[in-house]
């Protein structure tokens, strides 16, 4: 059991509001998120701790909690749009997993689905949404255009929307049938639930990066 | 001048429009067709605007719509390789009618936004990408590409493949 640890080799608690949690105490917390799912098994069949306890990090926690509610943008850019629609209608019921509630305002939502190709004069629209989604977010590159532009390979199409933004889960398909989709909102939701980030250890977004932001 | 061709029957309504518009300017066309039921009539530049403004005003053709204006090149035809075309739509007499202008390279053309105002949209979307220019025309700027987009796409000329610029283009500064 890590409960014995010597308080020297214990990472520190991330959150210092659960150490004055009345469940565990803070010796009890840190050996926990220290600890590997087994241990964190056996402990909780200990005796002289309360039913009630958090079983791995903070982070874990919320993580779980997003997973079940990630709001996408409500934002279609071409006919993959059409097929998102329909995950979202009552035939795939996306609502079972928490991520029927589109949301029409960036600031409400926990990340987009770029349904479609993104013209050029479109980018520096899906850029701004983008960046108007507050962190943690999460982008879903759906369809071959969204990924690497398709077969237009033309003036006045971005050749993946990855140039621009991290994205996080690229789904193939022209368009992607729903249930496509809903495999990559799977994978997305293992990434929500990891707390992973395309953006992570980016210090700017390509868009920025590439005109010297 | 190519004849009507005479076993096929046509409309009434197209009867009249034909029969006005060559009482009314007669040699000054450069052509005339008739084909599977659509009348065609290619006008001079010279006579475009007056030949235009005729189509929407006499209650004779009473031309209220004009459903498109478009560009076309045609490389092969070395004396006038470009064109404008107009698609007119008659709502009250229920008839159509196809106006062309043949275009030599750089040559300009009045513009027709004073007779049919979505002639505007339509005119910009011809010029920025044929590279057709409108004399007088309101607001003669680019449309559907960026601002600083070089080059007139739908010209044969333009490459089919390939970005312009590279992936990024540098015109997202202060935009995003």
């Amino acid at each position: 059991m890590g409960m014995t640890d010597p308080a020297g080799s214990r990472r520190a608690a991330p959150f210092s509001s659960l150490e004055t949690s009345r469940l565990l105490s803070a010796a009890d917390l840190a050996a926990l998120t220290d600890a590997s799912d087994a241990q964190v098994k056996e402990a909780l069949h200990e005796d002289h701790i309360p039913g009630v306890a958090i079983p791995a990090s903070l982070e874990k926690l919320l993580g779980f909690g997003r997973s079940f509610s990630w709001w996408p943008l409500l934002f279609g850019l071409a006919c993959c749009a059409i097929e998102m629609m329909a995950t979202a209608g009552p035939r795939y019921d996306l609502s079972r997993f928490g991520m029927e509630a589109m949301r029409a305002s960036p600031r409400q939502a926990d990340g987009m689905i770029v349904a479609g190709w993104c013209s050029t004069k479109m980018a520096p629209r899906v850029v701004r949404l983008y960046e108007q989604i507050a962190d943690p977010k999460w982008v879903l590159a759906m369809g071959s255009c969204a990924t690497s532009g398709n077969i237009w390979n033309t003036y006045n199409v971005v050749q993946g929307i990855d140039a621009l933004i991290p994205v996080d889960v690229y789904v193939p398909g022209c368009p992607p049938r729903p249930e496509a989709l809903w495999e990559g909102l799977e994978m997305l939701r293992d990434r929500v639930k990891q707390s992973r980030h395309a953006y992570d250890g980016l210090r700017v977004i390509p868009a920025r990066a590439a005109i010297g932001e | 001048m190519e004849a009507i061709q005479e076993n096929v029957e046509i409309p009434e309504a197209l009867k009249v429009v034909f029969a006005k518009l060559e009482e009314e300017f007669g040699d000054k066309f450069l052509g005339s067709s008739f084909f599977r039921g659509e009348l065609t009539f290619t006008v001079s530049v010279d006579d475009y605007v007056a030949v235009a403004t005729l189509c929407k005003e006499s209650p004779d053709l009473a031309f209220e719509r004009l459903d498109c204006l478009l560009g076309n090149h045609y490389p092969k035809r070395a004396e006038a390789p470009f064109e404008v075309v107009l698609h007119l739509t008659s709502v009250s007499r229920n008839v159509r009618l196809r106006l062309k202008v043949p275009l030599a390279e750089g040559q300009k053309i009045p513009t027709i936004s004073g007779v049919w105002a979505s002639a505007d949209w339509d005119e910009r979307e011809a010029w920025e990408m044929y590279g057709i220019e409108f004399l007088g025309h309101p607001n003669l700027i680019r449309l559907l590409t960026t601002e600083d987009f070089v080059g007139f796409p739908l010209r044969k000329d333009f490459p089919v493949k390939g970005t312009v610029g590279g992936r990024i283009r540098t015109d997202l500064k202060g935009k995003i």
